[in-house]
């Protein structure tokens, strides 16, 4: 039996669902909850039940689409991949740099990956982009950004 | 009723709120036109912008693009054929080939007329129909709450389409559980968290709406290599005259008037929304015409456009109508303008209209105006907004995705946003490859937490036993239409397999789904 696109799903949901049904007993009670017709495990202890039984449905039920999902051109793993690490790595520069610097920097990466290789045009779009918008943040509406930790530390704060 | 509406004509003539509707209509017709982007996304995107305004003026903005955003759709659909969203895709049908005919300025004319009409009908039923239902709501217990949940979350499996019904309900547990993460309102104990503090508030709504809709739609066309594919030149010259002539209101007239209703009922149903309405309008209209105008659908036929843009119209207005009244949305659209409520403190349900009038009264009115804005400003205007379409891709790509993740870290000013976003962002995208839908999971995100309220109340009333789901009438009368609407698929299945179905009408659903 060759692998199908349902059961990689169902398979999946059942997993979450026994990992969910497991850390539902590192849930807290009240004293006397117990006895309550309701408390904070009863809901959760149902989803995993439900969810569960629907994973197993879906593993019983499922049409023969092949695992590997269908498109009409190649697919962009690399670009893809790379334009989340960049969004991860503007996360980590936003701290350090700050908004203004951190949004150029994502806004070239962005623009050089997906295939625009001209400097002066990378740099016509993002800085007065990043400018005009952290201006109007800061100053028209009054947004408070903090600065980067490495600006503070080299000017002072 | 006549005070609601002036107190909503006051609200929604304010400068600021029209402003509001026009920059909606303009900044969702916009984003509806861009291939990937739906109403959906487009409303995922104004969350961060509406936290900034006042409760009705943030609505008000929201209804807008929300509209824009299906009439973006619907010009993208005539003019290159590559609908914005799933609810237009019906429109390329007929629009289309009209514009192959040199006729895309008739059809785009046509399709404002359409909408604005199926809109406004939409509108003076909810009119009516609103407060009405809100008023008999009245009366709801929690356990008729509960069994409306049920009911909301299970119809949008039943519509969900071929294949996708326990997909759907998989991905409604999902939402539930994830409203679970965090600390419990009854009890207070914290869950699932697993000693995070950054969890102790639970996942935040936004993140969760912004990563699945924004940010994964437009990681998915980099994925797929659709930012590759040559941009589709859009030659103005072409267009062709925008009137129509007499002859031509007449016939499609009965199409936009039954369109307009039937478009709305099928919206105020749970779970469907204007995708179902635009392709059951098509198949009515198409069943109702002539065997000789049967052979036109599909070749421009004016009727076959007029039937889904009108539904389509109609059937978003009448997806306000359970979220206005019960507080349970219809649409995935509809559950992000829940989030947003909710996040001003204003619980949408049957106090809304008593409690806050202006927001109830002003939404109504304003998609009036919405409409008006639609027709008048947007339809002469398409020929320089489809100019924005011609931004190269490597320069919108950054944009918009720079626009979903600073639209949540401006909210939290947390970096571990951020972060957390492309983690959903990743979850999202095997969970689309795997064909999950996304919408029941937002909308199970988004009641469970009412659901739990509501079902603690019913079981701590019945001492423990699920009588209440049968015992009070309306409860169970709810019940029985759930689990009704979650045989449905089945019986249609087992139908299908007897009965070969005519092969053209199961592609359109699958297309749908």
């Amino acid at each position: 039996m060759t692998l199908r696109r349902d059961h990689v799903g169902g398979l999946l949901f059942l997993l979450l669902s026994v990992l969910y049904g497991w850390f539902i007993q590192d849930i807290a009670l009240l004293p006397g909850d117990d006895l309550e017709p309701f408390h904070a495990r009863t809901l959760p202890t149902a989803l995993a039940w439900i969810g569960g039984v629907l994973s197993v449905l879906l593993i019983v039920t499922a049409g023969p689409v092949s695992v590997r999902p269908e498109n009409d051109g190649r697919w962009y793993i690399g670009l893809t991949a790379g334009l989340l690490l960049l969004v991860v790595v503007f996360g980590l520069v936003l701290k350090w740099l700050g908004f203004l610097v951190a949004t150029i920097l994502f806004l070239a990466g962005g623009f050089w990956l997906l295939g625009e290789r001209r400097p002066r045009m990378i740099a016509a779009v993002a800085i007065p982009f990043s400018v005009i918008l952290w201006l109007l943040l800061t100053q028209a509406l009054g947004v408070y950004l903090a600065p980067g930790k490495l600006v503070t530390a080299v000017l002072g704060g | 009723m006549l005070d609601g509406i002036m107190i909503g004509l006051n609200t929604a003539i304010m400068p600021f709120n029209l402003m509001m509707v026009f920059a909606g209509c303009f900044v969702g017709t916009f984003i509806g036109m861009l291939p990937g982007l739906g109403p959906v996304s487009a409303v995922a995107l104004m969350i961060p912008i509406t936290y900034g305004l006042d409760p009705s003026s943030g609505i008000i903005l929201m209804a807008g693009v929300y509209y824009g955003a299906i009439f973006g759709g619907s010009t993208s659909s005539i003019l290159i054929n590559a609908p914005g969203c799933s609810s237009t895709v019906v429109t390329a049908f007929d629009g289309y080939p009209l514009a192959c005919q040199g006729q895309a300025g008739k059809a785009l004319a046509l399709a404002a007329w359409c909408s604005f009409t199926g809109g406004t009908v939409g509108a003076i039923i909810l009119l009516f129909a609103a407060p009405a239902l809100a008023t008999v709501s009245m009366s709801f217990q929690s356990s008729d709450y509960f069994a409306l949940m049920v009911l909301g979350l299970t119809a949008v499996a039943a519509f969900a389409g071929k294949g996708q019904v326990l997909k759907s309900l998989i991905m409604a547990v999902l939402g539930l559980m994830l409203a679970t993460v965090g600390t419990d309102v009854t009890s207070g104990t914290t869950r699932f968290t697993f000693g995070s503090s950054d969890l102790i508030d639970g996942v935040s709504f936004l993140l969760l709406a912004m990563a699945t809709f924004a940010l994964t739609e437009v990681i998915m066309t980099v994925l797929r290599g659709e930012h590759v594919k040559p941009q589709a030149e859009i030659d103005m010259s072409k267009l062709g005259s925008m009137r129509l002539s007499r002859e031509e209101v007449k016939e499609v007239a009965p199409t936009v008037a039954r369109s307009s209703v039937f478009g709305f009922l099928i919206g105020v149903l749970p779970g469907a929304g204007a995708t179902i309405a635009s392709f059951m309008a098509y198949g009515m209209e198409r069943n109702l015409a002539s065997v000789k105008e049967k052979l036109k659908f599909g070749k421009g036929s004016l009727r076959g456009l007029a039937a889904p843009e009108t539904a389509n119209n109609a059937a978003s207005t009448g997806s306000f109508v359970p979220l206005l009244t019960l507080g349970i949305p219809g649409s995935g659209t509809t559950a992000i303008m829940l989030g947003a409520l909710i996040a001003y403190g204003i619980q949408p349900g049957p106090r809304l209209f008593i409690d806050n009038p202006d927001v109830f009264w002003s939404v109504i009115i304003s998609m009036y105006f919405g409409n008006l804005v639609l027709l008048v400003l947007n339809l002469p205007l398409i020929p320089y907004i489809s100019r924005l379409l011609v931004i190269p891709n490597p320069i919108l790509i950054p944009l918009i995705l720079f626009f979903s993740v600073t639209g949540v870290y401006l909210v939290s000013f947390n970096t571990f946003d951020i972060h957390m976003m492309v983690v959903v962002t990743v979850i999202s995208i095997v969970l689309k490859l795997l064909a999950f839908p996304m919408a029941p999971m937002l909308l199970g995100y988004i009641l469970g937490e009412l659901l739990e309220n509501n079902l603690s109340r019913a079981l701590m009333i019945s001492d423990g036993s699920l009588s209440f789901l049968w015992e009070r009438p309306l409860s169970a009368g709810i019940m029985v239409v759930a689990i009704l609407a979650l045989l449905s698929p089945l019986v249609t299945t087992l139908r299908n397999r007897r009965a070969a179905k005519e092969p053209q009408v199961a592609g359109a659903e699958e297309s749908a789904a």
